[in-house]
């Protein structure tokens, strides 16, 4: 890992079509950082949902959970991943699975770059410069969602109107993926138990 | 052994029932407030029943099916017996009741027909609202007849106007305001002379998209068959001292059931709490007991407090004069302090009164040691002495620590002490952002101002660090660049 590797990722952020492209073609994305990254915006996620001031957090004590806000941000990314892939497959995209997720995961860098100092600046804000706190993280959205964009049209090299269809249809596949994950979840549930009845029921007639 | 054994059984018995103080009162209810998440806090009960009153109690022979009930403020205690058509007269100590049942009208006998309610002036002048008479009759305390205000004449009312009063408050000017049955227009006002003045507190109808959409896709046969939209008509009032009239409607789709109405009939009554002034904000959407809060009656007391009444689950709710939830308590059920039918809610001195139809009985409620603290911490807090009430929020919560509005009248008197830090974190544990936010802008700014050298030395020493640390980069990289140029 050569220091050239961390430096990339901000080399990405701040030139999003140049960096792309090398990271496509010349190989200088490493998953290795990509998983760095997606560590560090569980971390940035939930000490943003733990310690940020009390005028913008509406967060209810009781019911954090740090393993929930893990699910929460690498279930969707693994998700986005995995069905952007499906689609794109399908769709003539040029991207390798390891690309996608390179990709994703470095685009999500604005998010823990503005997060994290945002937490701590949050704890000194009134309620008038509550505003400031929400424009930037508007700002970090705005920006991985304008990186996610161009990293999905270079990996694939799409144009910018199929990059949008295929945006959507991620989304959509997203939710089909979910929908028959949780089919799958409920019948397989369903065998056990049957199975498990029928093992009750030789259990108490033998 | 065993007389021992019993004897020793009943003895526990006799223990057991001795009522152990208000503070550990047993209650058939559970008293709670809702907290900044909208979660039911349970509260130690601020009234509990002391007594049921009934028509034997009082020697006037059972009520039946009572209306209202109305006590003056030197404490005497007017009943509407409406299906006995009378009215009862006694004291806060329950004695013999006085019977006004009939007077004379125009040199005949008269009586009240089915009368639904009632105001006492503090002269002593009885109002009733002498519903299936359509008329409004006014008594002498000698229950001789003063007056009486029949059914209006307006061009504003529609023909065949039949006037149903059935609640009505009188402010100290003598207006008359009346909520009427199918009126929908509002409260009715009559002037001291009995004469219609016009409608005060309109309800307005509000249409959902849905309603809507309906109604545009229906043909205009089935338009026709459609229901009305109209607005809910009030269900009954009361009148503070300052004569605004509060209001109350049964409206199971708005979140406005109660209404404090200034003179020219808008509504003014203050909502600041975390959740809108409607009784029971959590409650189950179908099924049994579902659906909000039907406000059936309300009551002003002192400090701005008002008390409004469920009569579908049968619980009270005390507001202060912010819209802010002190307590809410009372179920149905049969044993002492819950409601079959309450009727009306009233207040003598510190205790509450309700009027229970169908238990035919007024129930007396009596304030604990946390019910008379809360009253008197939220007076002292609506007459704006804060600091009064500051020893009085601290009893409270050392009686209940879950009580937000204690954390924020403490946090406020320490805003006023200037003592910012300390005020932050009551108001955080009261959970009110609007005061932290201003403790906190106090308290950042006096934290600037002590330490101001101290920041601008850190922050000239950064400066020049980051000066020094550009030109040493810039000194090597040409260095370097010499190096490169040589080789």
């Amino acid at each position: 890992m050569k220091s050239e590797h961390y430096r990339f990722p901000f080399h990405v952020i701040f030139h999003p079509f140049d960096g792309y492209w090398d990271l496509k073609y010349d190989g200088k994305g490493r998953v290795r950082i990509a998983a760095a990254i997606i560590a560090m915006l569980v971390l940035s996620t939930v000490l943003q949902r733990q310690f940020a001031g009390f005028m913008v957090n509406f967060n209810d004590p009781r019911y954090l959970n740090s393993l929930n806000d893990l699910i929460y941000t690498v279930a969707p990314f693994l998700l986005f991943c995995i069905a952007n892939w499906s689609i794109t497959t399908l769709m003539e995209g040029e991207g390798k699975f390891r690309e996608i997720v390179i990709a994703t995961a470095y685009a999500m860098l604005p998010i823990v770059l503005i997060n994290l100092p945002m937490t701590f600046i949050s704890r000194m804000l009134t309620m008038e410069e509550a505003a400031f706190y929400y424009l930037a993280t508007s700002i970090a959205i705005v920006w991985t969602g304008y990186l996610l964009f161009v990293g999905i049209m270079t990996v694939h090299q799409y144009t910018a109107t199929k990059t949008v269809i295929t945006l959507v249809m991620t989304v959509i596949a997203m939710g089909i993926v979910v929908f028959i994950g949780t089919l799958i979840f409920s019948m397989a549930s369903q065998i056990f138990y049957f199975f498990y009845n029928i093992y009750r029921e030789l259990i108490f007639r033998v | 052994m065993k007389k021992l054994l019993l004897s020793l059984g009943i003895l526990s018995l006799i223990i057991a029932s001795v009522p152990l103080g208000a503070l550990h009162a047993e209650t058939p209810y559970e008293a709670y407030t809702y907290n900044y998440y909208s979660d039911s806090v349970p509260l130690p009960a601020p009234f509990v029943p002391e007594r049921q009153v009934s028509g034997q109690d009082l020697g006037v022979g059972a009520f039946r099916d009572p209306g209202d009930v109305f006590v003056t403020s030197d404490g005497t205690v007017y009943i509407l017996d409406s299906g006995n058509n009378r009215i009862l007269r006694t004291d806060s100590q329950w004695g013999r009741a006085e019977v006004i049942a009939g007077f004379e009208n125009e040199g005949r006998e008269d009586a009240l027909r089915n009368p639904q309610g009632l105001f006492v002036s503090d002269d002593h002048a009885i109002y009733v609202a002498d519903t299936d008479n359509n008329r409004i009759v006014v008594l002498s305390p000698e229950g001789e007849l003063l007056r009486t205000v029949e059914s209006p004449e307006s061009d504003v009312l529609p023909s065949g106007f039949v006037f149903f009063p059935v609640k009505l408050t009188v402010d100290d000017a003598g207006r008359i305001f009346v909520v009427a049955r199918g009126v929908y227009e509002g409260l009715m006002q009559f002037d001291e002379d009995g004469s219609f003045i016009g409608y005060s507190g309109t309800i307005s109808v509000r249409q959902t998209f849905a309603d809507r959409i309906w109604r545009m896709l229906a043909t205009r046969e089935q338009r026709s068959r459609m229901q009305l939209f109209i607005p809910t008509e009030f269900s009954n009032l009361d009148i503070d001292t300052k004569g605004f009239v509060y209001a109350t409607n049964i409206d199971t789709h708005a979140q406005t059931p109660i209404r404090r109405l200034n003179p020219s009939g808008q509504d003014v009554l203050k909502r600041f709490g975390y959740y809108p002034v409607m009784g029971d904000i959590r409650f189950r959407q179908f099924g049994n007991n579902s659906g909000p809060s039907r406000m059936t009656d309300i009551k002003v007391l002192d400090g701005g407090i008002y008390v409004a009444m469920d009569s579908f689950r049968g619980r009270l709710f005390a507001y202060n004069d912010e819209g802010q939830l002190l307590y809410a308590f009372g179920g149905k059920g049969t044993q002492l302090g819950l409601f079959n039918i309450p009727a009306a809610v009233e207040r003598v001195g510190e205790q509450l009164l309700v009027l229970d139809r169908g238990k035919s009985a007024l129930i007396v409620f009596t304030p604990t040691l946390f019910g008379r603290t809360v009253h008197a911490a939220t007076e002292y807090r609506y007459q704006g002495d804060d600091a009064e009430a500051v020893a009085l929020w601290e009893d409270v919560l050392r009686m209940n620590a879950n009580y937000d509005l204690a954390y924020l009248g403490i946090g406020k008197s320490l805003l006023m002490d200037r003592k910012n830090k300390e005020a932050m974190e009551y108001f955080k544990l009261g959970m009110d952002r609007k005061y932290y936010s201003l403790a906190f802008k106090r308290y950042r700014r006096e934290v600037m101002q002590e330490h101001f050298g101290t920041f601008m030395t850190t922050a000239a020493v950064l400066i020049a660090a980051l000066v020094a640390w550009l030109i040493y980069r810039k000194v090597r990289a040409r260095g370097k660049a010499h190096e490169v140029g040589a080789l």
